[in-house]
């Protein structure tokens, strides 16, 4: 197992009327990247608040690299990376100027050649000396992506770094990720974008008010709870199926005129139900196979809740 | 302690304030010029005399604690508030920086404004009075701790704000009164009682006189007893503010 640069134990946030972490236990290990996934509200912010400092658990351990630590994550933060959720700038300082600050907040001294590098990287380097208050909505969501790096960090909170930003930013901000990962940084995201989850995670989590409902490999995970759909589609409509094509779960759909079956795991393969729809002579025009997404996963995980483990 | 931390955050505030002198630094002196002409210049103060001293004389370290105090106390409470506002305290929440490092990089910013604004006032001073420094380590001291304790108050206010108007709370209804009351353009022992004896609750007193000691060699109270009265305000102020920042009041959920 590799080592473990974030733990939670019962992690607990809660407000006057509202448990926003309820017990949460989790173990990150370094270098992968995991993919914290819930509706809004759900506890992603908090639990990333609470270990970046941002807020105070009620109970719970927070151990970072290995250090334990309750109240204070301070010593570890020198390694940790936050882009935050809401977009954030300081209007008094240019984009290079803010990175020097970032850097020396995180005790290191003015770092030229990493902050080029990171500028580069999420295509920045034209606006290096334009103050932050004449970037587009979508710069602004740059920057904080590399404030979040330029210090170098182990670890790399992305609270949906990807948020209202146009897709050729959203694919440049993947391809860094995967060289981050490469380079040995761990990230865990949090992210609306699907899509986006699917792309990049290693491992996901899914939480929903509070509770971490299940924590899996990414392919594991779709393989156990997603499902391959097989849809036939026939030159002439059918009123019922023919004996032969009577297969569990194959039903008969859009007038007669399309079949579909669902496949889960450890049930008959789409191409058993296949040859044995093209056995029954049906008078077969067309064939798909789709497989589920993560986002229809998620929905089912947080449909069925906790059943889903 | 992560001393590069501390620097930066002091670093950046001096930046911030001077990235628009008309503002932090040219606009206090502008209103020190006006205090002078029209307290020290007009309504008979050319000829008047306070224990010997000219009144234009008199007044300079009451104007020159006004800058400090103001500046000091501008600096630390609305930096804060606005990082609060503008969402970017995230950064400094997030990072290695703990409640000593925030205390000491806000604080050591805004006492590097209050001491800048209170030398410029004293070097327009100059011009009306001539050089006047009869103690010059007692007038410097007097200037830190009245720095210091500006500065923190601020950062105290910075905290407790939720809104811009509870900001200009602290300097309309507390400083404003406690500094006109505070001998800052009169002798305190001119009061007829009981003013004369409630003034001597004012701790704004004690700065201002301080610096008249120091500055002229002139006090309606004891230095000695300024000195230890205001590090006392100001170690039990910074007290208060490093509890809270350890605490998250009102920056951590």
């Amino acid at each position: 197992m590799a080592d473990a640069v974030l733990e939670l134990e019962g992690l607990t946030k809660r407000y006057p009327k509202l448990v926003a972490l309820d017990g949460v236990s989790l173990r990150i290990e370094a270098g992968e990247i995991f993919a914290l996934l819930g509706p809004n509200g759900a506890g992603k912010t908090t639990l990333i608040g609470a270990v970046c400092g941002l807020v105070k658990p009620t109970s719970g351990l927070i151990r970072l690299f290995g250090a334990a630590e309750t109240g204070s994550t301070v010593a570890a933060r020198y390694q940790l990376g936050l882009v935050p959720q809401e977009i954030n700038f300081d209007p008094f300082f240019t984009v290079r100027e803010c990175l020097r600050i970032q850097q020396g907040y995180y005790g290191r001294q003015p770092d030229e050649a990493r902050i080029d590098e990171v500028l580069g990287a999420l295509k920045l380097a034209e606006k290096a000396d334009a103050p932050t208050r004449a970037l587009s909505g979508g710069m602004k969501r740059r920057l904080l992506v590399a404030k979040a790096l330029v210090h170098r960090p182990r670890l790399v909170f992305l609270d949906e770094p990807t948020a209202g930003v146009d897709v050729e930013l959203r694919r440049d901000l993947w391809q860094y990720v995967r060289k981050l990962r490469a380079e040995g940084t761990t990230i865990v995201l949090t992210t609306h974008y699907l899509e986006e989850a699917e792309e990049l995670a290693d491992r996901v989590g899914v939480i929903d008010h509070g509770k971490l409902l299940l924590v899996e490999p990414k392919a594991a995970l779709l393989s156990r709870l997603g499902e391959r759909r097989l849809t036939v589609r026939l030159s002439s409509a059918l009123a019922e199926l023919p004996e032969g094509a009577r297969l569990e779960g194959a039903v008969l759909e859009d007038g007669g005129t399309r079949v579909v079956y669902r496949e889960r795991r450890g049930e008959k393969s789409s191409a058993e139900v296949l040859g044995a729809l093209y056995a029954a002579k049906l008078p077969i025009a067309e064939v798909e196979t789709a497989s589920s997404s993560l986002e229809e996963v998620m929905m089912r995980v947080l449909r069925e809740g906790g059943a889903a483990r | 302690m992560n001393t590069i931390g501390v620097r930066t955050l002091l670093v950046k505030e001096v930046r911030r304030f001077m990235r628009v002198p008309g503002q932090t630094v040219l606009s206090p002196l502008i209103s020190t010029s006006l205090y002078f002409l029209v307290f020290g210049y007009t309504l008979g103060g050319r000829q008047a005399e306070v224990d010997g001293v000219p009144y234009v004389a008199y007044i300079v370290p009451g104007l020159v604690f006004l800058g400090l105090a103001n500046n000091a106390f501008l600096n630390s409470s609305s930096s804060l508030f606005i990082t609060k506002i503008q969402g970017t305290i995230v950064d400094l929440l997030a990072a290695p920086l703990g409640a000593t490092e925030l205390l000491v990089g806000f604080i050591a910013g805004a006492m590097t404004r209050g001491l800048l604004v209170g030398l410029l006032t004293w070097l327009v001073a100059l011009v009306f009075t001539g050089v006047q420094l009869a103690h010059p380590a007692l007038t410097f001291g007097f200037l830190f701790l009245t720095a210091w304790v500006f500065s923190v108050l601020g950062l105290l206010a910075g905290l407790w704000a939720d809104k811009f108007e509870q900001i200009n709370f602290f300097p309309t209804f507390l400083m404003l009164p406690l500094t006109f009351l505070g001998g800052v353009f009169y002798s305190v022992h001119r009061l007829p009682e009981p003013f004369r004896t409630a003034s001597l609750f004012n701790p704004v007193v004690y700065m201002v006189e301080g610096l008249r000691a120091g500055m002229l060699d002139k006090s309606d109270v004891s230095p000695l007893l300024g000195l230890s009265l205001l590090l006392g305000l100001a170690v039990s102020a910074t007290a208060t503010a490093w509890v809270l920042l350890a605490r998250g009041y009102k920056i951590r959920n």
